[in-house]
């Protein structure tokens, strides 16, 4: 039991300790949650956001500059005190992480994240032309010196072999 | 005896030269992965955790020391047809990586591919198919890194069974494919019939 609540404090105190640390900067730019969906997508896909934020029938204008997709608007969605808008992701927009915001008319804000990903490629890749296929130049040329070497062996053997036969 | 045997050795000798001319006539192809350095055939030599990935930075540089390939790296794309794009072939040392992918070392995917030859003979990735698991596969970055692959395997595709989720999928750590053809050549048929592919995970950084 003691040890319980001895971690229970622990507990307590750790997690004062990060509420002391991380409240100033939750607090530093007051950003509401944008839902970017997907939160991860290729060039020419059409990505949706939205927020609470803007607050019912509210507007905003959305930043999505960092992939280099220009601003767009935000404008209430069937659902209540949603806004929602979309932009495209542009063709050259490289891989990587971009932050989008919104800046609602009603002074607030809200950030969110969407990942790039281009697709990857698909089947096989042409990467020869045969060139290099033929025959084994040195080793012929090795074979031919061997064959050139045997007939001289053979020639001289046969000449002594001659000239033997004569002495006796 | 010394005639006769020097008879026996002019014999050999005959035989070794014809044997030489003969097997060095026949087309000479590039390396074929053996079943051995397939997945199929069991684990790879580095089971182990593979290293933290790195985060992205543009490769320059690629190296496998086993067989001796030291090449530069360009950018590649896609073209129309989705495929990846292949290095220009006159160079005939360098390889390319997509650069709209996964960089070499980060988490997922990287992908790079090079000419196994040109129509003046061998180019960058003509060892590719002699590779075996454990080898190892170096790439230095732009941030002066350098990602340590070990091979885990090495497959061939026939160009029409080409698995890209097998190739080309995400990863949940940092992988590498070396990309380049092989697979049978044939004149009638167009070419090589498929592809080699080396599988690689990241093991270490320098």
């Amino acid at each position: 039991m003691r040890t319980t609540a001895r971690l229970l404090t622990g507990t307590a105190v750790s997690v004062a300790a990060i509420g002391v640390f991380t409240a100033p900067l939750a607090h530093a730019g007051d950003f509401a949650t944008l839902e970017v969906y997907p939160s991860s997508a290729s060039p020419g896909t059409t990505v949706t956001v939205n927020t609470t934020a803007c607050g019912k029938h509210g507007r905003g204008v959305g930043d999505a500059n960092s992939l280099g997709a220009g601003e767009f608007q935000l404008n209430p969605s069937t659902h209540k005190e949603v806004v929602v808008g979309q932009f495209t992701v542009p063709q050259h927009t490289k891989p990587g992480t971009y932050g989008i915001s919104v800046a609602c008319d009603n002074g607030k804000t809200a950030r969110g994240d969407l990942t790039v990903k281009h697709r990857p490629p698909s089947g096989h890749v042409p990467t020869g032309v045969g060139g290099s296929i033929g025959p084994d130049t040195a080793q012929v040329t090795a074979g031919a010196a061997v064959l050139a070497a045997a007939a001289v062996g053979g020639a001289w053997l046969l000449r002594r072999r001659a000239s033997g036969a004569q002495g006796h | 005896m010394s005639g006769r045997s020097k008879g026996w050795g002019i014999a050999v000798a005959v035989c070794v030269g014809l044997w030489l001319v003969q097997n060095g006539s026949e087309d000479v192809t590039p390396p074929v992965p053996s079943a051995a350095q397939a997945f199929a055939a069991g684990p790879a030599v580095h089971t182990d955790a593979a290293a933290d990935p790195l985060p992205p930075s543009e490769p320059v540089r690629l190296r496998i020391p086993e067989t001796g390939v030291d090449a530069p790296v360009t950018g590649l794309g896609l073209a129309a047809n989705g495929a990846l794009d292949v290095p220009p072939a006159a160079d005939r040392n360098l390889a390319g990586w997509y650069e709209d992918g996964t960089t070499p070392g980060a988490k997922g995917t990287a992908i790079v591919a090079g000419h196994v030859d040109n129509a003046e003979g061998p180019a960058v990735f003509y060892t590719l198919g002699a590779l075996k698991k454990g080898h190892r596969i170096e790439v230095d970055r732009r941030d002066g890194r350098t990602a340590v692959f070990t091979v885990d395997a090495v497959e061939v595709y026939a160009n029409e069974d080409f698995p890209d989720e097998k190739v080309y999928g995400e990863a949940d750590r940092a992988e590498i494919r070396v990309i380049t053809c092989g697979g049978g050549f044939s004149e009638k048929a167009g070419g090589y019939q498929g592809n080699v592919v080396a599988f690689g995970h990241l093991i270490g950084v320098r």
